[in-house]
């Protein structure tokens, strides 16, 4: 009798659907929080580890977290699961690395935890190890990381909700928790540990910028809320396209989010109540300084072709430059990586796309690369001082750090 | 637009100073102020190479330069070659014997429209150049050749019939080793 019940239970259509609407919500945090992106390589199954982060302490790479028993988290319980996401603690107890972002996910809600490990536990089990990790000492010895967590571990602390809308409360949690932009956006200590009191100011990583997302810097670079969503839903708007580290996360996760879910993060960043976003009108050539005006024929010589020689762009073949928020920097760095290594073909959702952008490190000397920053910048940067051939050298310098 | 002075080589010959527009893309400027047409517009966007020119550098190699999105100001002071500029010529400039690449192409029916082909000469030209200063080991010939040519389109399906002809005229020159 107890058996039959049992039965009757596991198979209620009721708890059917209330558990496959838990696995689809679970699905929907998941990307929401882009566990896929490290959790996962091109050549592997969703999940199922292997990533190779690349960290000043050496090499992490991204475990399996499909519900296999030997290789994944197929022996982890709801309560394993919530402690590694929230503490970084694995199942034997052991303190993952924070690569894993546990400094943000630590204000995840319960009921989304388990809704993740619910939607993880439906998926295929793959019985693959990802590779292991090796850190040079001290950074292999696990249990030192109890000393950092102590320090860093739960210091992410959400700004107070009095007074704030909904949406606002919700793009809050889709920023700061599920989506842990800070571990970018945010700068980080000699100890690798984001630095709260600068939470959202720009961190940079691997010699490109991960840019300030705050509200005042947004809007000085152009941002409104609409363009804001836009861009996380298509990744692409007036202001630019994502790439770099930005356009992974595009395809593993901020496309799939709702428009509620977009505008929520918009308004979270610029405010409830947002103010007027930046108009910045093109200079004309003869008002830039001597450097930026020599700059303008290495601008025709090798970028007008497809960004047109008065930086309109050109329709699913180069972002324009007038209202270009990369230009509106006044760390110049992404500029100059992106000129120097080019971007590949890159496809957008909405059918939209941008073709190739070849690198012109070995065309520009670092004299011919300042006056080509100066002349972009002043020109529609709204950035008046000129950059130095020493600035740029070093600059140069720092790729890849 | 503003004009200034361009002066350069152009298949051997120096060309200028011609007052040319700042912003003019360097077909433009083959085109319509040397009548060298054989550099041909096909994408405009710098993808399908049938544009190319051979620029040559001062430490005596050479790399393709795609005219429809480089500025013809940044050819000033340099050497270049287009498809003009590789067969034999007579005293009265009529070719009178085509380029090595050239000859094989046209052995192996390499193109059907042509439009592609000054492109492929170029990159070809390049290629074999190359391997006249460093032979390939066989081994490497069609990673070689793939390097080379791997980025042009052409839209009849001709891929093949370059590849073997390119392979050809490497081998034929003697600039594969073994190994």
């Amino acid at each position: 009798m107890r058996n039959l019940l049992l039965v009757t239970v596991l198979f209620s259509p009721a708890l059917f659907a209330a558990q496959s609407s838990e696995v689809e919500r679970g699905a929907y945090l998941a990307r929401a929080a882009d566990c896929v992106a490290c959790h996962s390589t091109d050549d592997s199954a969703p999940y199922a580890g292997g990533l190779p982060l690349e960290s000043p302490f050496g090499t992490i790479y991204g475990t399996n977290i499909t519900p296999d028993k030997e290789f994944g988290i197929g022996n982890y319980t709801a309560d394993d699961f919530y402690n590694a996401v929230a503490h970084g603690k694995r199942a034997d107890g052991a303190n993952l690395y924070p690569a894993m972002p546990y400094t943000s996910y630590h204000l995840i809600k319960r009921e989304d935890s388990d809704a993740i490990y619910a939607f993880l536990m439906t998926l295929e089990p793959i019985n693959r190890p990802a590779p292991e990790t090796s850190l040079s000492f001290p950074f292999n010895l696990r249990f030192g990381l109890s000393f950092w967590n102590m320090l860093y571990g739960s210091e992410l602390q959400l700004a107070p909700t009095t007074g704030k809308s909904e949406q606002w409360q919700r793009g809050e949690y889709l920023v700061e928790v599920l989506g842990h932009c800070g571990e970018c956006h945010t700068p980080r200590n000699v100890a690798g540990a984001m630095q709260q009191d600068k939470t959202l100011q720009g961190g940079v990583i691997l010699g490109y910028l991960a840019p300030s997302l705050k509200a005042e810097d947004l809007l000085a670079r152009g941002w409104n809320s609409e363009d804001l969503a836009t861009f996380m839903a298509h990744g692409i708007s007036d202001q630019g396209s994502m790439f770099n580290e930005m356009y992974p996360v595009l395809h593993h996760s901020t496309q799939y989010l709702s428009l509620g879910d977009h505008q929520a993060m918009a308004t979270y960043l610029l405010g409830e109540q947002p103010g007027p976003s930046a108009v910045i009108s093109t200079q004309p050539l003869a008002t830039l300084s001597e450097s930026a005006q020599r700059g303008r024929q290495d601008y025709l010589n090798l970028c007008a072709g497809c960004h047109a020689a008065e930086g309109q762009g050109v329709p699913h073949v180069a972002v324009a430059m007038r209202g270009n928020t990369t230009l509106r920097q006044a760390d110049s760095r992404n500029l100059l990586r992106v000129i120097d290594d080019g971007i590949a073909e890159q496809q957008f959702t909405g059918f939209e796309r941008m073709q190739p952008m070849p690198g012109f490190a070995d065309q520009l000397d670092d004299g011919q690369l300042r006056d080509l920053l100066n002349y972009l910048r002043q020109t529609w940067g709204g950035l008046p001082e000129d950059m130095t051939a020493p600035q740029v050298s070093e600059l140069r310098s720092q790729k890849g750090h | 637009m503003a004009k200034r002075p361009l002066t350069l080589q152009i298949n051997g010959k120096l060309v200028g100073p011609l007052e040319v527009p700042d912003d003019l893309m360097m077909i433009e400027f083959l085109h319509e102020y040397l009548n060298l047409t054989g550099s041909r517009l096909g994408c405009g966007q710098g993808i399908c190479r049938a544009c190319v020119l051979i620029l040559d550098k001062p430490d005596g190699t050479s790399e393709e330069v795609r005219t429809c999105i480089t500025g013809a100001h940044f050819f000033n002071g340099k050497q270049v070659r287009t498809i003009e500029g590789l067969a034999q010529r007579d005293a009265s400039g009529a070719v009178s014997q085509m380029s090595p690449v050239q000859q094989k192409f046209v052995e192996h029916f390499s193109f059907q429209c042509s439009y592609c082909t000054p492109g492929y000469v170029n990159a070809a030209t390049i290629m074999v150049e190359k391997l006249q200063r460093q032979p390939v080991k066989r081994s490497e010939l069609e990673q070689e050749i793939e390097a080379a040519l791997g980025q042009h389109i052409c839209r009849c399906t001709g891929y093949v019939r370059y590849y073997q002809a390119a392979k050809a005229v490497v081998e034929e020159l003697g600039l594969v080793r073994e190994g």
